[in-house]
């Protein structure tokens, strides 16, 4: 659909949007169809499902939508702020560069978080050296949100035995089991847990015209070549533009937020298609680029009046960067699984998502069954043998060719804690494509995040032994090297002090600038974000639409 | 950069007759043979390399076969690795070409000789020696991408490589049961035990 609409740069638009992803998505759907006026910005461009192939080497080793690789998108990466970061060859910082965002290229794995997720510093106590906190919301407020993401951006699934109410059931049933789900519920029944049909983003059916999967098997990473995948691009922004007041304006790559003598964010800066600097004056401006390039933006729209930053006078812009730690155990099984087709997920385990203090570390997580490695033949010759055989020659070709169809990975979600020395910063060094001075990540795990990922680890592997596996293996828990889940570098809460926005997503600082996207959140969750990124943009744009309306931005 | 080669396909099997032709005194097998016939025919006669010259195409080749070497099933030859390699190289991976030329001339210079000269075991034992440099690593990688990649990308002649594993990568959709214990299990559940 091409667009319908086109906004003069000289006359302030009512929003701009920076960010089509999740979040900017949801919310330019929903003050659009509000009658707002809204432009939003997409660094990538704009490619539609007919445009998304099976193509491994390009999208998983080419960064086809990722922006072209690190050497282009500009990313660094260290452990410690005394080292000098450098751009590895693979990217540290992933996220797509299309319309859409991440919501195009993730696997769908659709948690909601539970009622814990948001006072776990109230039932758990401080944790030293960390900014562990409540969220300013309760599971009570969001969950209508998460309903409205459910029926409206469309989600598959049945409620499992420890989920948080609910007020509505789900609007379609589960994604179909797949061998991986039955053996890890096979496991799970020998040791007394409980596995779960997985939640996905992904239509197991038809639903709000359009199709259901068709069970490719090229969900992580790709795009959804029949619209299937739950991504804004497929459920939110065809009904902006339908609205005739939402430009889709792609391959433009926002620089600098420009604010007036007031303080008020009054402009966007871009580079347009061709690299030519560009501005959209705006009543009010809505930053949802995701973690890493909320704060990049934000830092790089430093000015007298915001020396360290737009809405930066807390010094959170950037901080409390959260990955979510991760653990995999794979195992080869006597029969073949062909576990590349459908979804990468089919069932799910909870039962170690709270944190237990006899564990003596903070921390909890899912196990859920999917190929990973073996999902694609590259990444499966690649990563996903064991230690034990040879990286080349004979023998390593018969394990690839015998364990393809035959290996599953429990993979293990978890937690991060927000913490000053894991952060965003602008990396004096290296700029991107566009001269924009490239993302500086640093990251150094918590020690309570490596141990649970371990110890999910240890219960992956009693549950690979249980399953029947005839070899499993785990991989090595060590520290982040980087990430898909960017979260908390632009936190909520009450306390200006200790976070970038309200309650309702408005920067403390600038009165018209709102932000909303991982960057919002304040705990990490167990790994599977995006569900909450979309019910917190549902909620904010309800707010921020309310706000224009009262005249009150 | 490029180094445009004359060389033409039957040439260059040629060059490295000596390593097709005992892989396939080795192996023997009838399917196999069929497998050759193919890969023979993988390109036009007239092809020719945009990026590689004859002799180093030949080594890279060679080092290839040893990665993913030819046993009762196809590997690296018969995919056409080095197809892939002569146009990454020259074009999304041009930025590697002299990284991989200098480990070649790494190896190469260790020999004294040719790697594509070399019996199998002197092939292997040299790799062997060379798997802790940072460049075999890259070339181990990007011979799994040749292998692999689709084959609009220049290997994986005839998907060779994917029916080796068994991804059905150019089937469409799928629908349920997709493997042995989604089966048995939806069979239980029918019967209701």
């Amino acid at each position: 659909m091409a667009n319908d609409v086109t906004f003069d740069q000289r006359t302030p638009v009512d929003f701009a949007i920076i960010g089509s992803g999740a979040a900017g998505g949801i919310i330019a759907r929903e003050l659009s169809t509000a009658g707002f006026n809204v432009v939003v910005f997409e660094q990538g461009p704009y490619r539609r499902a007919e445009d998304f192939t099976h193509d491994e080497y390009s999208v998983l080793f080419q960064g086809e939508l990722l922006g072209g690789g690190p050497h282009l998108s500009g990313q660094t990466f260290r452990h410690d702020e005394h080292e000098v970061a450098t751009s590895p060859e693979v990217q540290p910082i992933r996220y797509a560069q299309t319309v859409g965002g991440s919501s195009v290229h993730f696997s769908a794995n659709f948690w909601r978080f539970r009622e814990s997720d948001f006072k776990e510093r109230s039932m758990l106590g401080p944790i030293s050296d960390t900014n562990f906190a409540d969220w300013p919301i309760t599971y009570e407020e969001i969950e209508p949100y998460y309903t409205r993401v459910e029926w409206e951006v469309g989600v598959s699934g049945a409620p499992g035995p420890f989920d948080s109410f609910r007020s509505k059931p789900f609007p379609m049933p589960p994604l179909p089991v797949k061998s991986s789900g039955v053996l890890l519920e096979k496991g799970a029944n020998k040791l007394g847990l409980h596995a779960q049909a997985q939640p996905h983003a992904i239509l197991s059916q038809p639903f709000n015209g359009r199709s259901g999967c068709i069970k490719c098997g090229h969900c992580m990473f790709f795009g959804c070549e029949v619209g299937a995948k739950s991504s804004s691009l497929a459920a939110m922004i065809p009904l902006a533009e339908a609205s005739g007041r939402c430009e889709i304006r792609d391959r433009s790559a926002v620089f600098r937020i420009e604010t007036d003598a007031n303080g008020r964010a009054s402009e966007v800066l871009y580079y347009d298609k061709d690299g030519n600097e560009q501005a959209q004056m705006a009543k009010a401006v809505i930053v949802s680029a995701n973690g890493a390039e909320t704060s990049r933006l934000l830092l790089l729209s430093a000015s007298e009046q915001h020396p360290d930053g737009l809405a930066n006078s807390s010094g959170f812009v950037g901080r409390n960067l959260m990955f979510n730690a991760h653990a995999a155990v794979d195992g080869v099984f006597k029969h073949q699984l062909n576990d590349y087709k459908s979804v990468q997920v089919s069932k799910v385990i909870h039962d170690f998502y709270e944190t237990d203090e006899a564990r003596g570390f903070y921390g909890g997580g899912g196990i859920d069954a999917r190929p990973l490695w073996s999902a694609t033949p590259i990444f499966h010759a690649m990563l996903g043998m064991p230690h034990d055989v040879p990286s080349w020659g004979a023998a390593w070709k018969d394990e690839i060719a015998h364990n393809f169809t035959r290996q599953m990975t429990l993979a293990c979600g978890t937690t991060s804690l927000a913490m000053d020395r894991n952060n965003i910063t602008l990396d004096p060094n290296n700029t991107d494509q566009w001269g924009r001075p490239a993302i500086r990540a640093t990251y150094h795990d918590h020690d309570d995040d490596v141990a649970i990922a371990r110890f999910l680890s240890e219960r992956s592997q009693e549950l690979m032994d249980a399953a029947g596996a005839e070899k499993f293996w785990a991989h090595d828990v060590g520290l982040s090297t980087g990430g898909e889940h960017l979260l908390g570098t632009a936190r909520m809460g009450d306390d200006p002090t200790t976070s970038v926005i309200d309650r309702h997503h408005r920067s403390h600082d600038v009165p018209n600038l709102f932000i909303c996207d991982g960057s919002s959140f304040v705990t990490s969750g167990r790994g599977q974000p995006t569900m909450t990124i979309m019910a917190l943009a549902f909620r904010a744009a309800e707010h921020i639409a309310a706000a224009a309306k009262a005249n009150e931005i | 950069m490029k180094n445009n080669s004359d060389i033409s396909r039957r040439r260059f099997l040629k060059s490295t007759g000596a390593l097709t032709g005992a892989s396939l005194f080795r192996i023997g097998a009838p399917s196999f043979a069929a497998l050759t016939q193919a890969a023979c025919t993988a390109r036009d006669e007239g092809a020719t390399f945009r990026t590689l010259g004859t002799e180093e195409a030949a080594d890279f080749a060679a080092i290839a076969a040893r990665l993913i070497p030819t046993t009762d099933t196809p590997g690296a030859t018969e995919a056409g690795v080095i197809y892939f390699f002569d146009r990454a190289w020259g074009d999304e991976l041009s930025r590697f070409l002299d990284v991989m030329r200098g480990f070649l001339q790494t190896i190469n210079g260790g020999l004294g000789a040719r790697f594509a000269t070399l019996a199998e075991a002197e092939q292997d034992a040299a790799l062997k020696a060379n798997e802790h440099d940072g460049r075999f690593e890259l070339l181990r990688i990007t011979t799994i991408y040749g292998f692999f990649a689709m084959a609009k990308h220049g290997g994986n002649k005839d998907h060779l490589s994917w029916d080796l594993v068994g991804f059905e990568g150019h089937h469409g959709g799928w629908e349920a049961p997709f493997g042995y214990y989604d089966a048995e299990y939806a069979k239980e559940q029918s019967s209701g035990e």
